[in-house]
Parts: C-alpha cells; sequence; structure tokens
C-alpha cells in the first residue's frame, strides 16, 4: 500500500515536472541567447526540473516549428558549431501568460497548503 | 582526450540515433544529429578523466536513440496533421498518438468512427447503381434505422453500415440478425443525403481531431524523466544526478 501511495506521488511529481517544462525553458532565454547545454545548465541551477537531455532537443525542435523560439548555428571555435536559441515574440506573450497563471495558481495553493506543513518544513521547503 | 574506441561509442550511437529519424526530413535529421552530438561531444570535453564508461554514462543521459526519435517523430507528425485536412493525414498521426496513451486511443477511435461512417456514406452512395435493391437505408422492425447494405434475407436477416437504434445504440457494422420486414426509405434521394453526410462527417471528424490533437496532442507531449542513478564516481562529479 506505501509503495503504491509512493509510486503515486512520484508520478505526480513527474506530471507536475512535464508540465512545467515548456515555461522554464522559455524562461531560461528571457534574458539572453543561449544553446543547449547552456539551458541545461540554467534549468539544472535555478530549478528542480528532471529532464532527459536529449528530450531538450526535441522541445526546443517543437517551440522553434511553433514560432516561440529562434535559432542559429554559431562557430564556436572548439570544432563543434553550437545552435543557440533566443525567445521569440510569440514566446515572450506565451511566457507572460504562463508566468501570470503560475503566480496566482502557487499564491492560491501555498495559502491552502500553509496549514498543511509546519515552519521547520516550510523553511526547509523555501530553502 | 577521447581514445579511438570511444570516438566509436560516440559515433555508433549517433548513427543509431540517424537511423531511427528514418522518415523526418533529412535536413531536419541532421540538425537534430549534429546538435546532439555537440552536446555529447561537448560534455566530454568537460569530464577530467574519458572513459568509456564515463561515455557510456553521457550518451545514457542524453537518452535512447530511438525514445528521442519515437518522441520526435510524434510531435513532428501532430504538428503536421494540426494544419492538414486529408483524412489519411490525421489517422496516421492518431494511429502514432494512440501508442503513447489513452487520449490517443480516444482519439484514435473517435477518428476512425468518423472517417469510418463517412466512408460508409461514400461507398452507399458508388454501389447503389450496381446493387440497387440491396444499398439504401433501412428501417428494421425494432425501429433500427441502417445506412448500408442488406444481405437480401427475410428471416435471420442482417444489414451493414450505420445503424441507430433508439435511444442509445449506435454501431459502425451490423447490429446483429433480426426477423420481420425491412423497408429501404430513400430510394434515389440515398445520393444526395449520402454524399451530404458523407461531407459533414468528413469536415466534423477532421475539425474535431484537429482539436483534440492540438488540445491534449501537443501541449503535453514533452516527457520529463529523471535519469537512473550513476555509479561512476567520475560521472557523478561531472553530471549531477538530476541531469
Amino acid at each position: 500500500m506505501a509503495k503504491t501511495a509512493g509510486n503515486d506521488a512520484d508520478r505526480w511529481e513527474a506530471q507536475l515536472r512535464k508540465g512545467c517544462l515548456e515555461m522554464a525553458i522559455l524562461a531560461s532565454l528571457w534574458k539572453r541567447r543561449l544553446y543547449g547545454l547552456e539551458i541545461l545548465r540554467t534549468l539544472e541551477q535555478s530549478s528542480s526540473l528532471g529532464l532527459a537531455e536529449g528530450t531538450l532537443y526535441v522541445i526546443l525542435n517543437r517551440l522553434k516549428a511553433e514560432g516561440l523560439v529562434h535559432s542559429e548555428w554559431v562557430d564556436s571555435g572548439s570544432g563543434h558549431p553550437r545552435k543557440y536559441y533566443w525567445i521569440a515574440a510569440p514566446g515572450k506573450d506565451r511566457l507572460r501568460s504562463m508566468a501570470r497563471f503560475w503566480v496566482v495558481f502557487c499564491t492560491d495553493l501555498d495559502g491552502l497548503l500553509a496549514p498543511v506543513l509546519d515552519r521547520k518544513e516550510l523553511d526547509r521547503a523555501h530553502r | 582526450m577521447p581514445t579511438d574506441s570511444e570516438i566509436a561509442v560516440v559515433n555508433q550511437y549517433l548513427a543509431r540515433l540517424e537511423k531511427a529519424f528514418g522518415h523526418v526530413p533529412s535536413a531536419e535529421r541532421d540538425e537534430l544529429v549534429e546538435e546532439v552530438r555537440g552536446h555529447v561531444l561537448e560534455r566530454i570535453e568537460a569530464a577530467p578523466h574519458v572513459t568509456e564508461q564515463v561515455v557510456n554514462e553521457i550518451l545514457r543521459a542524453v537518452g535512447d536513440p530511438r525514445e528521442l526519435a519515437a518522441q520526435h517523430k510524434t510531435e513532428a507528425m501532430l504538428r503536421q496533421a494540426v494544419a492538414s485536412r486529408s483524412p489519411w493525414t490525421l489517422l496516421r498521426s492518431t494511429l502514432r498518438w494512440a501508442g503513447t496513451g489513452v487520449v490517443g486511443v480516444i482519439s484514435l477511435l473517435v477518428t476512425m468512427t468518423g472517417y469510418g461512417c463517412a466512408a460508409v456514406c461514400y461507398l452507399s452512395v458508388f454501389l447503389k447503381p450496381l446493387f440497387p435493391a440491396r444499398i439504401g437505408l433501412w428501417l428494421r422492425p425494432e425501429h433500427t434505422l441502417t445506412l448500408g447494405y442488406w444481405d437480401g434475407r427475410f428471416s435471420g436477416t442482417e444489414v451493414y453500415g450505420i445503424s441507430v437504434r433508439p435511444p442509445v445504440s449506435f454501431v459502425l457494422g451490423t447490429l446483429g440478425p433480426t426477423q420481420g420486414p425491412v423497408r429501404e426509405l430513400l430510394g434515389p434521394w440515398l445520393f444526395p443525403v449520402g454524399v451530404v453526410c458523407g461531407g459533414l462527417f468528413v469536415v466534423v471528424t477532421t475539425l474535431l481531431t484537429r482539436w483534440l490533437i492540438r488540445r491534449f496532442g501537443l501541449q503535453r507531449r514533452s516527457r520529463s524523466r529523471p535519469p537512473e542513478p550513476t555509479t561512476d564516481p567520475v560521472a557523478v562529479s561531472r553530471f549531477p544526478a538530476r541531469f
């Protein structure tokens, strides 16, 4: 029974992460151009999103096909070119609307979840 | 600096990736493979001690070539389908989508049923001149209405096509044999009615399938997966567990 509950929690976490990937990738490109590995490192440093590395390129390809990002090959001088991505105007619009929804969503849920965790757990979660 | 055998491992991986992409347009395929190649090489360059095990860890973190290609092909096909009016393209796309989850299976059933009904309407129109006494809109004793082919028997009679029996029965095929008189309702009106109904089924199914793909297919295809834990201490130090 406990194992099933654990699996359900894992599945829920995976779904939640999956739903946030597009937003996180667009957000990483908000201020600057990045290539794939830099995007991965940015996500690693500033989020707890789990991502199979190759999947990033499939998502970037889709975002590009949808006109949300642009890309350009740049010679890196290290023997292999890098494909840099930057956010397009429709991508900025999409990200803004995602961010607006996200902030309201989190604020509402925070209030609802406040009694669930004690002070120590809350501090730990925020760290 | 990677040795020849480590470079061979990378090349084998890229060759498998390229092969897995199959019918993806060559320019798109080459670009994706090149991007993954650059990613892998940069990971290798960042490793302090390159061993075959480290290279394998890096490739494992990038993902299984077949899974990556399948993910890309499904996405590309769904993107193409959203802009397409071709029933064939939409059917192929939903068939591929059906392999990835319940929503895809439901969409495939919806699409097959819709286009199946359209096919019955058009087949009835085309076959009516060849079998004028067997093709029609048939009313059976239990108030079952069927558009399609009647087997011509008077006992244990069966009609194949689209059947509706109020209040809820709907069958694409046959509802099973019945006893009693079977009456044809449309006569020559079957031609315009069949063409209009067939057209309506095609249009509604196309719009509905495209909506399903846009709503449930394209937005939810990104796959998030924590990688398998790595045991190599060098790889652990270079490649954080989350990636």
